[in-house]
């Protein structure tokens, strides 16, 4: 595989043809936040929150998902890039539940992490938010769809990972839903325990049933006002 | 569960022919039900939720019973700024159900569906596959009289 040179944060960099951007980005230590993308599964980007500015591109684009080329100019902390990923933090939050005060994952969850990395509160925004009962009958896997932000990793890890196809995304538009079967509740009828899909999720909505002191391995999380 | 009648699924095809599959068994069985998802699943090696979430992404496929007409009312922008909304209101005084609902007799399911492609004719509607344009409420239930 041929290599290839690209500008990166205004230094010279050269990487292999094929790889996107966010894994150029790695290599050279350089952290952009994400939420959907997998090292080694292929890419969806439903999230957003890796964009990054591309010289000569009309908008910025997702660096999990677009690959290097040739003399590439890429900024990815520009004002412009930290603004927006501020933006889609707050859209991701818009639609959430919001209840971080309530959740077991709180302070050691990555939207809760990547919000405040980003310096993001209290979305400006008011939206509709879903809220689902709570599926606890596995038990192997607690699912609290109310907090999923429908990245995807959970279908992926799951049919990629775990080559078991338990979920799917259903309905559309603000109704989507991470479905299984013919939108049932998650049991152990189609659940191995494998728990794959669990330390995918970048939120609480996938757990395992555990005590809830158990887990709690991070320092306090501070949200601003 | 049920025997799904024969012929409402075509067993030799490949996953990616989901979407057709779906189309053709519903305008067999006239909805979507569990069991002819289900059957489908296993012939075609996917899973159910996969197929439920092509099944409920799509507005012209439908996983619940409908009546034998279905009214589609186009609640796009053209249609939207040329007062679609006293269509419905129309239809909803002649048959006297909302969007979303079926008639007690089976004989028509209303909903609002986005564009159909007859914006130049707005505010239009399908009943089934029948485009009907330029709709004014005195026009509805002269519409409706040719569907039983
Ligand atoms: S625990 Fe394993 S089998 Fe079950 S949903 Fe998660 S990845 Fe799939
Ligand atoms: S349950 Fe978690 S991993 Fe799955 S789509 Fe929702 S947020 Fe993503
Ligand atoms: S991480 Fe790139 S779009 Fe989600």
């Amino acid at each position: 595989m041929s290599s290839i040179t690209i500008a990166l944060n205004g230094s010279e960099v050269t990487a292999a043809e094929g790889k996107t951007i966010l894994e150029v980005a790695q290599e050279n230590g350089i952290d952009i936040p994400t939420f959907c993308s997998v090292e080694g599964l292929s890419p969806t980007g439903a999230c957003r929150i890796c964009v990054v500015e591309v010289e000569g591109s009309r908008t910025l684009v997702g660096s999990c998902h677009t690959p290097i080329t040739q003399g590439m100019v890429i900024q990815t902390h520009s004002q412009k890039v930290i603004e927006t990923r501020g933006v889609i933090m707050e859209l991701l939050l818009t639609s959430h539940c919001g209840t971080c005060y309530m959740c077991e994952q709180a302070n050691a969850c990555k939207l809760r992490a990547i919000a405040a990395d980003l310096d993001v509160g209290l979305p400006r925004f008011q939206s509709k938010k879903r809220f689902y009962q709570i599926e606890d009958i596995s038990p192997y896997i607690v699912r609290d769809l109310t907090k999923c932000i429908l990245c995807r990793k959970c279908v992926r890890a799951c049919n990629e990972i775990a080559g078991k196809n338990v979920f799917a995304t259903g309905y559309r538009g603000f109704d989507s839903k991470i479905v299984v079967d013919f939108d049932e509740v998650l049991d152990k009828k189609v659940c191995r325990d494998c728990g794959i899909c669990i330390p995918h999720c970048p939120t609480g909505a996938l757990s395992a049933p555990v005590g809830i002191t158990e887990e709690k391995k991070a320092t306090p999380l501070i949200i601003r006002s | 569960m049920t025997q799904v009648p024969k012929g409402i699924i075509d067993k030799d095809r490949d996953p990616e022919q989901l979407l057709v599959l779906l189309k053709e068994a519903q305008d067999k069985a006239g909805y979507l039900s569990e069991e002819v998802m289900a059957e489908l699943a296993e012939s075609l090696s996917i899973s159910r939720s996969e197929v439920y979430g092509v099944a409920t992404f799509y507005s012209f496929l439908s996983t619940k019973p409908l009546g034998r007409n279905v009214i589609r009312i186009c609640q796009s922008l053209p249609c939207y700024l040329k007062n679609y909304q006293t269509i419905v209101e129309s239809i909803e005084k002649e048959i006297g159900i909302r969007p979303g609902q079926t008639t007690d007799d089976d004989r028509f399911t209303f909903t609002l569906t986005n564009c159909i492609g007859a914006c130049d004719k707005a505010p239009a509607m399908l009943i089934n596959s029948d485009v009907h344009a330029n709709l004014t409420p005195e026009k509805i239930s002269q519409i409706l009289k040719d569907y039983k």
